[in-house]
């Protein structure tokens, strides 16, 4: 056993970077929310106005719900998705070699820019995109649909795209670790594969399940890259309401959409976090 | 049982749809990125199979009115940048980890706090730091504040891929060459880092590919010499060309080859290691 002065020696270098680099600018942040904000620049004379103005406006108020109703939809499509695909890799490939090739494959398309696999949508989903002219082949629609690109839509199915891949992962390692001899005597004792399913393999696949949601929330919340590219700026979330007031160097304003984000984030995330003990699953 | 059966093959045909589903896009870049120049764009149908887009990203191509991506200098910092992220949160992490494996009070809030650095958006972040950078009249460059923060956010993946090392870690050897007197440095170098390098092989793998291609961060930290994402988002507001696809496709097998190179990195150390176990297992017998 190592002394405890020692221990703390080895943490000083990474709790200090934390402290300083981490936790003191989201602490500004919070602190910048209630400075005064003139036209082009921010005084530290502590005022409520900022927040007032982003919950009385539409435009703001009305991105903080478009924002939240596009990450529930997210979260919930990548698990619909994502859910079979790691049971499958879980369950039902047991060659261990063959497992780690097909989650190997998920994982391949992140190794190219995230800003490019998002722009590579466009020729997929536009009017003449490779959707509506193999649709149109294959005799399923006359007219190319539009509403595939440039809407909420095709903002939902990039991002659903990019993160679904956080939720495969945690499930389908969960699902994998789940020891055999339990599902066979389960089996053996006469239990269908429903009940298998519903009694073992859900309850032991929860934490990758919530692991999972929480990566996908904290991604989805942060983003603003894949709205601005497939909405052609017609779908403004709260991270692009970000951006464009950091532009207009309107910083206490950037910085209330920003605590705002935050709390939706961390009350979700606390709530997930009190249902599994991520330090338990590693 | 035929119902389990039924159901292996649907989800199975599922997986392979899903499979698609994360390729497609990829597909159609690739095909696109031989549009022809520099006429043709970023959509079908291709007028002309050609390399045209690939000799612009290099600035080979004849001079045309699309604008050649910023690619020395951006690629130069993000490369450099990301060598430096890599050496510092593999190095961080690598220290806390260690910590980690003798219990101590507070570990749980230890814990939560450093995974905070992977889990706070980036735009978040970035914003913060410019606040906080603005207040003290620190110049942001991605040098410096972006840097910093590249750190906080991939110093967490280096932690928890040395910290699943060192749970499956067999304490005994290193207990062996203490208790013969070798000192704990000299443990550390001879015993402890040979049996977790592939640990730390992979640390070093994640915060490179990471930081590489890290964005929200530096969007406002980065100060005014851009990075390769930064230069990439820049294109977002004009329209595109099918240079940036054909950028896409080479990027992606610049990562193959990092990818490669880590792999052959890890079988080289594994089979060291191996020939090692079996001489040694020779001379005591």
């Amino acid at each position: 056993m190592r002394s405890n002065k020692g221990t703390w020696l080895l943490l000083a270098p990474g709790m200090i970077w934390i402290l300083l680099f981490l936790v003191a600018p989201l602490i500004m942040m919070v602190y910048v929310s209630f400075w005064t904000q003139t036209t082009f620049s921010i005084k530290p004379d502590l005022t409520t106005q900022s927040w007032v103005n982003f919950f009385s406006s539409d435009t703001y108020f009305g991105a903080l719900l478009r924002t939240i109703r596009i990450w529930l939809t997210v979260l919930f499509v990548t698990l619909v998705i994502g859910y079979p695909v790691a049971l499958f890799i879980g369950q039902f490939i047991k060659n261990k070699t063959l497992q780690t090739a097909l989650l190997v494959t998920c994982v391949i398309p992140f190794w190219t820019s995230f800003l490019i696999r998002v722009l590579a949508w466009r020729p997929m989903l536009g009017k003449e995109g490779a959707i509506n002219i193999i649709l149109q082949k294959i005799g399923f629609i006359d007219a190319p649909i539009e509403v595939l690109l440039f809407t909420e839509l095709s903002v939902i199915i990039g991002m659903v795209q990019i993160y679904v891949v956080f939720m495969v992962g945690p499930i389908a390692f969960m699902i994998g670790r789940i020891d055999e001899s339990l599902i066979e005597s389960a089996r053996d004792l006469g239990a269908s594969a429903t009940t298998i399913f519903r009694r073992i393999i859900l309850p032991l696949s929860m934490p990758g399940v919530i692991v999972g949601s929480i990566f996908v929330t904290v991604m989805v919340l942060g983003e603003f890259a894949t709205a601005s590219a497939l909405s052609g700026r017609k779908v403004n979330l709260l991270g692009n309401i970000i951006i464009t007031q950091v532009g207009s160097l309107k910083w206490a304003f950037a910085a209330v959409a920003g605590v705002v984000l935050t709390v939706v984030m961390a009350t979700f995330v606390a709530i997930m976090l009190r249902i599994v003990n991520l330090r338990n699953q590693i | 049982m035929d119902k389990v059966a039924s159901l292996k093959w649907f989800l199975g045909i599922f997986t392979a749809l899903f499979v698609l589903f994360l390729y497609g896009p990829f597909i159609v870049m690739g095909i696109l990125s031989f549009q022809q120049g520099p006429e043709g764009g970023p959509q079908f149908p291709i007028i002309e199979w050609s390399t045209y887009w690939y000799q612009h990203v290099f600035g080979i191509a004849p001079p045309s009115r699309v604008a050649p991506l910023p690619i020395g200098e951006a690629l130069f910092r993000s490369l450099s940048l990301a060598f430096a992220t890599m050496v510092v949160s593999t190095v961080m992490g690598v220290l806390t980890a260690q910590a980690f494996r003798s219990q101590f009070r507070g570990s749980g809030v230890v814990f939560y706090s450093v995974i905070l650095g992977m889990i706070v958006p980036g735009v978040l972040l970035g914003l913060g730091m410019a606040l906080l950078a603005n207040q003290l009249g620190i110049d942001r460059n991605w040098w410096s504040t972006a840097f910093v923060l590249h750190v906080v956010y991939t110093y967490p993946f280096a932690f928890l891929v040395m910290l699943a090392i060192f749970n499956r870690f067999d304490t005994s050897v290193e207990e062996a060459s203490l208790s013969l007197g070798v000192s704990p440095a000299r443990t550390f170098r001879k015993v402890t880092f040979p049996i977790i390098f592939p640990g730390v092989l992979s640390a070093m793998l994640f915060a490179f590919t990471l930081s590489y291609d890290e964005f929200p961060r530096t969007l406002f930290t980065g100060g005014s010499d851009v990075t390769m994402p930064l230069a990439i988002y820049g294109t977002f507001a004009v329209e595109i060309h099918p240079n940036l696809f054909a950028f896409g496709v080479l990027t992606t097998l610049f990562s193959f080859a990092l990818l490669a190179i880590y792999g052959i990195l890890l079988t080289v150390s594994t089979r060291r290691q191996r020939a090692k176990a079996s001489g040694l297992q020779e001379d005591i017998s």
